[in-house]
């Protein structure tokens, strides 16, 4: 019985595909399995981020009468009794000469407020095509802030949810324009060698050689102040994705370096495949995992590189939202000592930059084949 | 020995022709921001009451020899970066050299600090984090390095400043005290700077250390499961003096030779620690330069003398490797 099981294993294990062969190694590690489930709920929440926000994350959706509001936490239970629904007290804030001009809160424990679910609320567009104006939750009357207000009145958490699923776009865009230039640029010097390689890796060199933050800033200094905040936003991605190819061109050539004087690369050429078919139909394939790896990689860091542009304020600007702006609001000291809620985003750009790191790390170790013979 | 000179010229020809492409895209840079130094000279003076006309832009245009074709004044500007001279700003009427200063030096070596942090944080957990099997060790010595990562430099910047000031009455901003702002360099000095600077070296390091961490780690996991690993494990050597002595060496040449781009990361990041800890440096300076006072000269300085910094310390490697790798130095000698 058991050498049939074992045998049945045996078989899978030999007959199975290199993703399979990768996701059975990647299971194993715990600290990327529970990396890989952060990532996905923070991708899952971004991507659905007008359906599961109670409220638009632009002025539009701003609640004027509580301005810096601090986070309201829906409760169950009080001294009045429990329910089944969670509910807010109703809080009127005052400001006049009375109450020497600084916002006094007064909490209204007898009137209770209700959460609902899956109310009618703004109108969003789910992925920029599909129409809708259902939030996951809401309140029966007035706003609920789960993490404060901003300046404006704006909601934190809704804006915090839009912003991861922008920060994720210009990240993939940019990851996508770099990865295709180093394909490219890294394949040909790869394959060709000899002096067109040593050409090319001096550009590539230079080019790596060019401090990144100030080339940046340069080129956004280009940006006409009348773009709108959608044109800025693909020409930031773009930057990024022209800048960040080198590092990712170099990988690709060192293993092309490699592998081209493998044997079977010698057979389909003596077998007359031209060179771009040998480059995509067996080198490639040859590395795809750890391109995959290199891609997950260096994502973090396209998202580190888009907060530090829009912190300089050279990047995206408020009507967007992203990570990055969200991160600048935190800088002022009236923020650290009064209202230290607009942190909370701050949480989820660590979370995202983590998880990111600790996937690419559990990916690399089960995209090595070796990694299984030594443990 | 012959061959090795032959070696270091090649090396050292090709690091200026890198030097001097870089240079040709940092100039054009320069050049594309809208505005020249005749502009800004007369914009200055309109603003004193003298009406100028458009006659008057031209003929401070060639006074300024801002006329004459691209490529020279780019060979102009370089055979004067050589030589350590950069001109005048247009925006501050300073001579460059004198504007700088010491600055630009103590940038560099607040960066280099950061990479010699990074790297001796990096190596040994990278070692440990490729060859231990104790799970709980590996993974929050990861956690720790890569939260240096994940948290931005600003907000670190920040928060020790606050804790600081809170708590201890101390405020950490700067580099000098003030008795030593304008004094000559002496010991004191050095060690009131010291006594500074450790503040954004650790933050800077420590940001830094992610990516190290992450290329030791990959480089060391690709080496360890080596056969020669295996044999020298059968020789009987085993735990930190195989790790050490096998993989290890091995692994390490890569990262030797990636150096310089690393301190170009780490310059990256200066400006905005610098922005937030009031740094008298050249990283604030250009962050003040290119996105305030669009200062080109300024800005085009600053960067040259970096990736200079960076194109020599890449040849410096280069020749370090060459000597203490015996591959490396097999494949010169040939």
């Amino acid at each position: 019985m058991t050498t049939a099981t074992n045998q049945k294993a045996k078989e899978a294990y030999f007959t199975a595909s290199q993703g399979q062969l990768i996701w059975a190694r990647f299971k194993k590690q715990k600290a990327a399995m529970i990396a890989a489930c952060v990532l996905l709920a923070l991708i899952l929440s971004g991507m659905f981020a007008p359906f599961l926000s109670p409220y638009d994350p632009t002025v539009a959706g701003r609640d004027k009468d509580y301005l810096n509001g601090a986070p309201q936490i829906p409760k169950f239970c009080d001294e009045n009794g429990c329910s089944m629904r969670p509910f807010l007290y109703t809080v009127t804030r005052e400001r006049s000469l009375a109450t020497n001009f600084r916002w006094v809160e007064k909490i209204n424990k007898d009137e209770r407020r209700y959460m609902q679910f899956f109310v009618k609320g703004d109108d969003y567009k789910l992925f920029g095509f599909i129409p809708g104006n259902i939030h996951l939750f809401g309140m029966d009357e007035g706003y609920v802030h789960l993490f404060g207000t901003d300046s404006a009145g704006k909601d934190i958490f809704s804006r915090t949810l839009h912003a991861i699923w922008t920060s994720l776009q210009v990240g993939t865009m940019g990851v996508v324009i770099s990865f295709v230039l180093a394909l490219v640029i890294g394949g040909i010097s790869g394959y060709y060698g000899g002096w067109l390689d040593s050409v090319i890796q001096m550009v590539t060199d230079a080019i790596r050689t060019v401090p990144a933050i100030p080339l940046f800033m340069a080129i956004a200094a280009f940006i006409p102040p009348e773009w709108s905040a959608e044109t800025r936003f693909f020409f930031i991605s773009m930057i990024l994705g022209l800048i960040g190819w080198p590092t990712l061109a170099r990988r690709v050539r060192t293993h092309l370096l490699t592998e081209r004087n493998q044997e079977y690369v010698l057979a389909a050429r003596l077998c007359g495949a031209s060179p771009s078919h040998i480059i995509r139909r067996h080198l490639l394939p040859s590395f795809t995992s750890y391109i995959i790896v290199d891609l997950v990689i260096s994502f973090p860091y396209m998202v580190l590189s888009e907060t530090a542009l829009s912190f300089i304020g050279l990047g995206l600007k408020d009507p967007v939202n992203s990570l990055g702006v969200m991160l600048q609001n935190v800088t002022k000291a009236d923020v650290l000592l009064n209202y230290q809620w607009y942190f909370i985003p701050v949480i989820f750009f660590i979370a995202l930059v983590m998880a990111f790191v600790f996937v690419g790390d559990g990916l690399r170790d089960a995209a090595d084949p070796y990694s299984e013979t030594r443990k | 020995m012959f061959q090795f000179a032959r070696f270091a010229a090649t090396r050292a020809v090709m690091a200026l022709i890198t030097l001097m492409i870089v240079s040709l895209v940092v100039f054009s840079l320069m050049e594309l921001v809208p505005g020249d130094c005749a502009e800004r000279y007369l914009a200055y003076k309109n603003t004193q009451g003298s009406a100028i006309t458009l006659a008057d832009i031209e003929a401070e245009r060639v006074r300024l020899g801002l006329d004459r074709p691209f490529l020279t004044r780019w060979a102009s500007w370089l055979s004067g970066a050589f030589r350590g001279e950069f001109g005048d700003s247009c925006i501050l009427r300073v001579n460059i050299a004198q504007l700088l200063g010491d600055k630009f030096w103590i940038s560099l070596w607040i960066c280099l600090g950061s990479l010699i942090l990074a790297y001796a944080i990096a190596i040994p957990v990278g070692i440990i984090s490729a060859a231990s099997r104790n799970a709980l060790l590996n993974n929050s010595l990861r956690i720790v390095s890569y939260l240096g990562l994940a948290m931005p430099n600003f907000l670190l910047a920040l928060m020790i400043m606050l804790v600081s000031t809170v708590y201890f009455g101390e405020t950490l901003t700067g580099l000098f005290s003030p008795e030593y702002k304008d004094a000559p360099w002496s010991w004191d000095k050095f060690v009131d700077l010291l006594s500074h600077a450790w503040l954004p070296i650790f933050i800077l390091g420590w940001s830094a250390t992610a990516f190290a961490l992450q290329t030791v780690r990959a480089l060391m996991s690709d080496e360890i499961g080596k056969l020669y690993v295996t044999a020298a494990e059968a020789r009987g050597i085993h735990g930190v003096r195989l790790l050490w002595r096998y993989p290890a060496r091995h692994s390490l040449g890569p990262i030797v030779n990636s150096l310089g781009f690393d301190l170009n990361r780490i310059f990256n990041e200066l400006p905005i620690v610098a922005l937030i800890l009031t740094l008298t440096e050249a990283g604030s300076l250009l962050l003040e330069s290119l996105a305030r006072s669009n200062d080109q000269q300024l800005a085009g300085a600053i960067i040259f003398l970096l990736t200079a910094s960076i194109v020599t310390l890449n040849f410096l490697t280069d020749m370090l490797l060459a000597v203490i790798d015996p591959r490396v130095r097999k494949s010169i000698l040939r």
